[in-house]
């Protein structure tokens, strides 16, 4: 159970890492070569702390609520890393990559949602 | 203190950072390399191979045998530590000390046998893991000094976020293509940043681990001085008892470990034996850490000469003790998985890449104008940049070539790997004072990346049962470690090629002269003249 | 950034006597708040001295930020001695108190 808990927490926060970064405009310009409007950047900034709340919920879920923060945390760094290295490298891949990791976290989940329900 | 709140914090961050950042380093280093303790001692211990779990007659049956070498060779000892064969390290691991002041004494028996078993001498990842605390210097000294450096760590963290001018609008800024400084501070904001919490945590935790040394204040009011008091009001060990002075021989041990392998579920670690020999002689099974983050073992406490059980310690702490506990998890983290504890490597990584570039950005600030000549303040700390940061990963390379290669039976063995270790790190903090500081830094880490290379190499000849030797047979533990060890030659590799391409240094003065237009599209390109000003204020 | 620009002894005098205070002031009160809170929190004995440990070096960053910051040096030692004095005298009370 605990790779795929940690795999949903790495993609659900390079997701929403990705959305509060550009919501700057100063990546948004290197990744899309324009200004943020002020509706994207809202719903961008939204759906990251979302993200990263559920994160966390679904650490403490899967890992217990005293093993759940570290690895939240320690999710985020990791992602944090992964997304500032390829925000410098290739900014035009962070948009598809948090795609990408959005999807890499929905696999797991929706597979515990499905053993969940009857 | 001039200036603003910040300009002071500024200062601060920066001189607390730089006294003790080449210290810092080496702790960061050694103690994220101990992450993988257990793995490096396998990997240098590479005759010890996995066995299958013992049962509980044959594990009292080797207990017996460690009782028996160690009543021959340490009958005189106040106690002996006896560490059972595990299935990653199936051998009894003993150590006493015999009074007070004199080294420690440690043998290895084969627990079928329990003659000495044919095992390299070495101290494997401990090396690495006490040096990461007492910087191999008598123990008082070194554990001051890094508590010391530890709690300063803490102070430039502080003054670290104060001084930061942008921590949310920069947080994902690493700007590698400008100007040296730039990306070398958004490397240090970067990786002070991102793993902040880690930082903060293992800083803290770091200090808690040794706390009652460094602060020992409250048990000296509370429990006249008393630790083993304190320890044990607060359920962290067995009551202690005082020798009788009345001679009684001890009771066999395999029965005792064999009832308390019927007592606890986790796995039994280690026996201690207080005072044997002596009517009041007492023998305490430790048990490893149940899952959960504190660290804190199970124990049995059970009279040495009659048997009986006389204390079960297993979890119940109060709060405050338990916070302890956790703290001392934390550190070690003992609880990761091997994705999490991925993780804190990792983080670990990431402090040191911050203590790298914080000191590099030290000098970088202080480049001579064209026309001066670097002070020797500079040229030290330069060439003291270079004995660290490519140094002490040469010489823990140097000490995993020296396990290989050192003939086994050598006389004093681990003692030589140690020097091997300090060798390699004093010539290679010695040649960049005599080169070029970027021909330095280029040979510097091309010389890590070379030695990370001889590793594999020796390790695949040296070994008989390297994985890549057997087709589909062999600890995999080899070809994971040489793997790592690839990986290192590549980023340091990659890391002197960087210096190699490097366009020499340009001076500030130069830059602003000739300053060249920047693209058009570069979404900000910060005209010259600002730039000093928006340059942040610690570096 | 910390420039080379000139420095004035009495500046360097100021920095000397802020690191001093900061280090030997800053361990001072840790170590006197460890002491008392280890015997006036209202916990068992264990659980306060464990408590009281477990602040003391929050304490002291506390003190080292706290004497950077202040403006003046001065400032700074009468903050530090009020402090270090207060605690000293509850010390002193509670260790009266904890002996007839």
């Amino acid at each position: 159970m605990t790779p795929s808990i940690l795999a949903a927490n790495l993609g659900l926060s390079f997701a929403a890492l990705a959305a509060l970064c550009l919501s700057l405009n100063r990546h948004h310009a290197e990744v899309f070569d324009r200004k943020a409007e002020r509706a994207a950047v809202l719903r961008l900034r939204a759906f990251g702390w979302a993200a990263i709340a559920a994160s966390l919920v679904v650490a403490g879920i899967g890992e217990g609520w005293a093993f759940g923060p570290v690895q939240w945390i320690g999710a985020l760094t990791g992602a944090a890393l992964g997304l500032v290295l390829l925000l410098s490298y290739r900014p035009r891949y962070v948009a598809p990559a948090a795609l990408v990791a959005l999807g890499v976290a929905a696999v797991p989940l929706s597979l515990a949602a499905l053993a969940v329900s009857p | 203190m001039k200036g603003s709140f910040r300009q002071s914090m500024a200062w601060l961050h920066t001189w607390s950072g730089l006294i003790v950042g080449w210290v810092l380093f080496a702790i960061f280093v050694t103690g994220t390399a101990s992450y993988y303790r257990p793995d490096i001692t396998r990997w240098m211990r590479p005759e010890l191979t996995r066995a299958e779990p013992m049962d509980a007659p044959a594990l009292g049956a080797a207990a017996e045998r460690a009782v028996a070498y160690l009543q021959e060779h340490a009958p005189q000892a106040r106690s002996w530590f006896i560490a059972l064969p595990q299935p990653d390290k199936p051998v009894l691991d003993l150590f006493w000390r015999t009074r007070p002041g004199e080294p420690p004494r440690q043998a290895m028996l084969d627990p079928r046998t329990g003659a000495e078993a044919a095992v390299r001498g070495t101290r494997g990842g401990d090396f690495l893991y006490r040096f990461h605390f007492e910087l191999h210097m008598p123990p008082l000294w070194g554990r001051w000094i890094v508590g010391i450096c530890a709690m300063i760590m803490l102070v430039a963290l502080i003054s670290g976020i104060v001084t930061h001018k942008r921590i949310f609008a920069d947080f994902f800024t690493f700007r590698r293509d400008k100007a040296p400084r730039r990306s070398w501070l958004d490397a240090h904001n970067v990786t002070g940043v991102l793993a902040l919490p880690f930082h903060l945590m293992i800083t803290y935790t770091g200090i808690m681990t040794l706390a009652l040394m460094y602060m020992p204040w409250g048990v000296t009011t509370a429990y006249r001085g008393d630790n083993q008091a304190f320890f044990a009001e607060a359920g962290l060990v067995t009551t202690p008892r005082p020798p009788a002075n009345r001679p009684a021989a001890l009771t066999p041990v395999g029965p005792i470990v064999e009832r308390a392998l019927a007592t606890m579920p986790e796995t039994l670690e280690r026996l201690s034996v207080v005072n044997p020999g002596d009517a009041n002689a007492t023998v305490v099974a430790v048990f490893e850490e149940p899952h959960g983050l504190s660290h804190q073992h199970p124990q049995i406490a059970f009279d040495g000469v009659s048997g009986e059980t006389l204390e079960i310690l297993g979890g119940g702490l109060k709060p405050a003790a338990k916070t302890f506990t956790v703290m001392t998890g934390l550190h070690e983290a003992h609880f990761a998985g091997t994705a999490l504890r991925l993780l804190f490597f990792l983080c670990g990584l990431m402090g040191c890449a911050m203590v790298a570039t914080g000191i590099v950005l030290w000098s970088l600030a202080r480049l001579p104008k064209a026309n001066e000549r670097a002070f020797f303040g500079l040229r030290l700390v330069q060439a003291l940049n270079i004995g660290s940061i490519a140094g002490l990963p040469a010489a823990v390379a140097v000490f995993f070539l020296a396990n290989r290669l050192l003939p086994a039976d050598l006389a004093g063995r681990a003692e030589w790997e140690i020097d091997a270790f300090f060798g390699a790190w004093i010539v290679a903090a010695l040649v960049p004072l005599v080169r070029p500081q970027r021909r330095a830094w280029c040979e510097g880490l091309a010389a890590v990346s070379l030695l990370c290379l001889a590793v594999v190499a020796a390790d695949i000849l040296t070994i008989p049962g390297h994985p890549l030797r057997l087709t589909g047979g062999g600890d995999p533990l080899f070809a994971w470690f040489d793997a790592a060890m690839l990986l290192l030659a590549g980023l340091f590799a990659l890391a002197a090629r960087k210096v190699l391409r490097y366009e020499a240094p340009r001076k500030e003065s130069q830059r602003e002269r000739s300053a060249r237009p920047e693209p058009a599209a570069s979404p900000v390109s910060p005209t010259r003249a600002p730039v000093r000003q928006t340059e942040p204020t610690h570096a | 950034m910390a420039s080379p620009a000139r420095i004035t002894p009495a500046e360097r005098a100021s920095v000397a006597g802020r690191i001093v205070l900061a280090a030997g002031g800053g361990y001072g009160v840790a170590a006197l708040a460890t002491a008392f809170l280890s015997l006036v929190l209202p916990l068992a004995r264990a659980e306060a001295v464990a408590a009281a440990t477990l602040l003391s070096f929050a304490v002291m960053a506390g003190i080292v930020v706290l004497v950077f910051a202040l403006r003046t040096l001065l400032r700074a030692t009468v903050a530090v001695a009020g402090l270090a004095g207060l605690l000293g005298l509850g010390l002193w009370l509670a260790m009266r108190g904890l002996a007839p």
